[in-house]
């Protein structure tokens, strides 16, 4: 490591921060070029980048709402998320530009017209291909220093558990409510945390489930819900996945969840928001 | 007096006008209410009183805040 310290010193460039004082970062290109000559992962550079004190500079405008010391933990953390539609594309884009290490995303489809509205990886021109493969360019677009580790399937009761082994957090972004007890479970079976969003209109709901717990799926039974006569419209898919990935980034950064047994109910057309005591 | 109803998603339809300070019967519950309301009882999943989870069972007091939610799994 000590020439990948001495590697990442010579390429830190010394600025006026934007919250007043000076110090180091590290251009994006430093770090492409780094990670290749040391054979590292980016995250990986970039973690170590911000242990000499050196930001990078695609996380600059993250102080200090996500500290260095934060930052380096999102950068070594691994999440496995189960869904990349409506909910999935904008958590992915959210922590693909937050910087989170090692994101694993699975999902079985492939884009239609129907996911146009709110999904935020659909575009007319990628109808058809498979959810999973706009993702892995999408990652590889947005932020080339994580790995994305893509998986097309439909992940059954039987695949969820080798889908979460080795990461530290679980994410729900499911569409309907089938599979969502058997992902709990996979996760309090794993070990670990599972964030769980899910909506109807401009209604839904958020909530934090740590291994054990009771958590949403355990009340909203597994028949499709209200989504199928309401519909999700993009505002309300947005929002909940901007609760999810807060929950998300707070966990993982080692801070606790104010939503663990419990979930946020929200209504946007009445402006209702009363987290609830499960 | 009366209590306050919260109803989310597919339920508000069912929202009465004076939905601020709706007027209970003596052991009003849950159960008696969402009949009362005209709901169709295996609408609603998720049922609270001031915040905190309730059952059918549960019973409800004067001024309180209960809030019904059917399921909801879109993403």
């Amino acid at each position: 490591m000590s020439s990948l310290a001495e590697a990442l010193r010579k390429s830190a460039v010394t600025i006026d921060l934007p919250k007043g004082s000076r110090g180091d970062t590290l251009g994006i290109k430093a770090v492409a070029r780094i990670a290749q000559g040391h054979g590292l992962p980016g995250h990986v550079v970039e973690a170590e980048a911000l242990k000499l004190d050196i930001i990078p500079s695609r996380y600059l405008r993250n102080m200090d709402s996500i500290t260095a010391t934060d930052q380096i933990k999102l950068l070594e953390s691994s999440i496995a998320q189960v869904g990349l539609g409506g909910l999935g594309g904008t958590l992915l884009e959210m922590f693909l530009r937050t910087g989170i290490g090692t994101i694993r995303g699975a999902d079985g489809d492939d884009f239609e017209e129907s996911n146009l509205n709110r999904q935020a990886l659909s575009t007319p021109d990628n109808l058809n291909a498979p959810k999973v493969s706009v993702a892995t360019s999408r990652a590889q677009e947005i932020n080339p220093s994580l790995t994305f580790e893509g998986l097309n399937t439909f992940l059954t009761k039987d695949s969820l558990p080798d889908f979460l082994t080795g990461t530290d957090l679980a994410i729900d972004a499911l569409g309907g409510l089938e599979m969502r007890l058997a992902l709990q479970h996979a996760a309090t079976d794993a070990g670990i945390p599972l964030v769980t969003g899910a909506l109807a209109g401009w209604t839904g709901y958020v909530g934090t489930v740590m291994p054990g717990q009771l958590g949403p799926a355990n009340i909203m039974g597994q028949d499709n819900g209200a989504e199928e006569k309401l519909g999700c419209p993009a505002p309300a898919v947005t929002f909940i996945a901007s609760l999810m990935a807060t929950e998300v980034i707070k966990i993982l950064s080692g801070q606790p969840s104010d939503l663990a047994s419990a979930m946020l109910v929200i209504d946007l057309k009445t402006l209702t928001f009363e987290k609830i005591s499960l | 007096m009366g209590i306050e109803i919260k109803l989310f998603a597919t339920l508000a339809p069912y929202l009465p006008e004076n939905s601020d300070d709706f007027p209970i019967d003596e052991g009003e519950t849950i159960k008696s209410l969402v009949n009362k309301l005209g709901i169709p009882e295996k609408d609603v999943t998720l049922m609270f009183i001031n915040s905190l989870r309730s059952t059918p069972d549960s019973e409800i007091a004067d001024k309180d805040r209960v809030g019904l939610f059917p399921p909801v799994g879109g993403g």
